[in-house]
């Protein structure tokens, strides 16, 4: 075994499924999204078109919004279980030496620093467009829970966050799409085809290019230490009843964000006209 | 089965026998009328002159007689013409004669009259109108009217019902080649014939009482409905087309800027959800309906008032939570904020939806600056790693 046929497990198949159900709902999104923002742009109204017309967009845009929430619901379980049960090291979390390793990265970029940082199982690059996709994820579904529900909202807030919501759901999601274009594109598919996220696995020899901690932690046999059976199956016992509830309670906010209210009546609006003609006379 | 006709017998019809020479220099004043009128709209070509056609004067000489009438069925039909009316109408001024419409007439007495009630008399001259306003006959066959009169409404109006032949004033100016202002006042008096209701509706409105005292800036029953190929105001489609309807006037500096109104309100419409929608509906879709609300649903059709009228103006925010509710029947006091009121947002009107666009103004470039930024060192940083490998190399 070389550096190049010894592969380490990334992401495990679940993962690679949660990453292909947020993927397909985000390009939805962003699809049926966008040419909603620039309504009045040619290649919005031929998408549009394309895809049936406005009402039909908005549902499948709609469609897709849950998709994610529901992909969202499952990200946080799957959380709680490697957090409580599994109590893996929480290796996304941001920390003072990502804020290091990205000032050290650039300086090595620009030629004033010796080496390229160091890092673990998530680099600096990586934390930061999880957290960018969490924070617009939550943007995203707080101003669209406004949006597909006014009537609800302006019970409990003014008028005006509605439109405000709109506003901030449009700037947002153009930031995230081109995010996504910009540092994804570059980050795994330019600068070096990573496929880790599909096929699950990376070569020693990428570990050593890009996650040369993690690597020297699984060499050493500290990362993912497993506990035992015992152990997990108590720890079992507690986190499934509390992942049901709250499982039924995500499920039970999401089923209320899509049945909140009846916006409005199916029917054109009634038209009070008498247009009935009365008899004439010849002249 | 005949009717019966009662014609009083004609008292002066041997002294207009021996007036034959002021017949002849009145006919041939009305040639020359004729001729020069060939040149001007609506009428594309007058009926020539017969030698041997009574005079229009002829015709008057029994008919301006008051109280005739001929009874037909049970109603009595007037056929009194009034010289003075007649000859301020726009027929009498081109010089049209009273048997180019009654042909069947050329001689005293007159053929019997078959139809049996007066509706049915006019419609026997329903096609007349043609021969000299074929444009506006052909319009008319794709109006509501027309529709409304094939499906047996025989009330629908023909031509005669708006435009009386023998007292019908000249509608367009002759040099402005535009509608004349007294007969744009009229308009809507002739519509109120049969739509009094409406009539009574438009006449209060911002439109109707601004017309009334003259203004010709605002539009009157045609503006909006067409003048003879008049659309079904029902459909879908004339529904998507209010707010292009609208723009026309409202989208205008030159009218707008008058009275102080803003000319961005179709702009701010479609920037919203409803115009969006309305938009995109009309462009695609032009028959499909849509629920969104488009300018009459909350200005209203033909009771249109100002915004600040202090009872029923929409700007007050209870007034518009009334048209809100019409279609969000569960909306509540600050349901109505939620529309930006065709106001762009500002640090004075929705400062928060300002404040938001302000932020995503300066955060997106940010962002996306510095990623560009990072980008563009670790391109650097590879060329520069690459070619220092193949040195080494």
């Amino acid at each position: 075994m070389n550096t190049v046929t010894q592969t380490y497990l990334r992401f495990p198949i679940a993962r690679r499924i949660e990453h292909w159900v947020m993927m397909l709902s985000f390009t939805t999104l962003g699809l049926t999204g966008i040419p909603q923002k620039f309504s009045t742009s040619n290649i919005s109204i031929s998408i549009i078109q394309a895809l049936g017309g406005i009402e039909v967009l908005r549902t499948i845009h709609h469609t897709a919004a849950i998709i994610m929430m529901l992909g969202s619901v499952w990200h946080l379980l799957v959380m709680g279980y490697s957090v409580f049960v599994l109590r893996d090291k929480m290796s996304m979390l941001p920390t003072l030496q990502d804020a290091k390793d990205g000032i050290q990265a650039l300086l090595y970029n620009v030629g004033f620093a010796k080496t390229y940082p160091q890092m673990g199982r998530y680099t600096f690059e990586e934390k930061m467009e999880y957290w960018a996709f969490v924070w617009g994820t939550a943007v995203m579904t707080i101003t669209g829970f406004l949006m597909w529900n006014p009537i609800t909202s302006t019970k409990y807030l003014p008028g005006e966050f509605v439109p405000a919501a709109k506003a901030a759901h449009g700037g947002e999601a153009v930031l995230a799409v081109l995010a996504i274009i910009i540092w994804h594109m570059y980050g795994v598919h330019i600068k070096r085809l990573n496929k880790a996220m599909f096929t699950g696995k990376q070569t020693e020899h990428e570990m050593l290019h890009e996650h040369p901690l993690e690597l020297a932690d699984i060499k050493a046999g500290i990362a993912d230490r497993r506990p035992d059976a015992a152990t997990l199956r108590k720890r079992q016992m507690i986190y499934y009843p509390i992942a049901a509830i709250l499982t039924v309670a995500m499920l039970g906010g999401l089923y209320g964000f899509i049945n909140a209210e009846e916006t409005a009546i199916k029917t054109v609006p009634p038209i009070s006209q008498s247009v009935e003609a009365t008899a004439t006379s010849a002249p | 089965m005949h009717q019966r006709i009662q014609i009083r017998p004609p008292r002066i019809w041997t002294l207009l026998q021996r007036s034959v020479p002021t017949v002849s220099l009145l006919l041939g004043l009305g040639l020359l009328i004729l001729a020069l009128a060939a040149f001007a709209p609506p009428a594309q070509a007058a009926p020539s002159y017969q030698e041997d056609k009574p005079s229009n004067d002829f015709c008057l000489a029994c008919h301006q007689e008051e109280g005739m009438d001929i009874t037909l069925g049970s109603e009595s039909l007037p056929v009194t013409i009034n010289p003075t009316q007649f000859d301020l109408s726009v027929h009498s001024e081109e010089g049209i004669a009273c048997v180019d419409c009654h042909k069947d007439i050329s001689e005293y007495p007159h053929p019997v009259v078959k139809a049996k009630s007066a509706r049915d008399f006019s419609l026997t001259f329903a096609d007349s109108c043609k021969e000299c306003h074929e444009d506006q006959y052909t319009k008319v066959q794709d109006s509501v009217h027309q529709t409304a009169f094939d499906e047996g409404k025989e009330n629908a109006p023909l031509c005669s019902d708006c435009h009386n032949p023998h007292t019908q004033p000249r509608l367009i100016g002759q040099e402005s080649g535009l509608l004349t202002i007294a007969a744009r006042k009229h308009v809507a008096a002739t519509c109120s014939e049969c739509h009094a209701d409406t009539y009574e509706q438009y006449k209060n409105s911002v439109h109707g009482a601004a017309l009334a005292d003259g203004n010709t800036d605002v539009p009157t029953c045609t503006d909006c409905h067409g003048v003879h190929n008049i659309d079904d105001p029902t459909t879908a489609s004339f529904r998507n087309n209010t707010p292009a309807l609208c723009a026309d006037c409202h989208d205008d500096p030159a009218i707008m800027d008058k009275y102080g109104l803003s000319t961005e309100v179709t702009e701010t419409y479609v920037a919203d959800f409803h115009g969006t929608t309305v938009k995109l509906f009309e462009e695609q879709f032009p028959g499909q309906e849509t629920n969104k609300a488009v300018c009459s649903d909350c200005h209203g059709v033909h009771d249109i008032a100002k915004v600040d009228n202090a009872e029923t103006g929409i700007a007050l925010r209870e007034n518009l939570l009334i048209k809100c509710q019409r279609c969000h029947p569960d909306a509540t006091a600050n349901f109505p904020d939620a529309w930006m009121s065709h106001y762009q947002p500002s640090p004075e009107h929705f400062p928060i939806v300002y404040y938001v666009n302000l932020f995503y103004k300066f955060f997106i470039p940010a962002v996306l600056g510095g990623m560009i930024l990072f980008i563009l060192t670790d391109i650097y940083r590879r060329i520069v790693n690459r070619m220092k490998g193949a040195k080494h190399a």
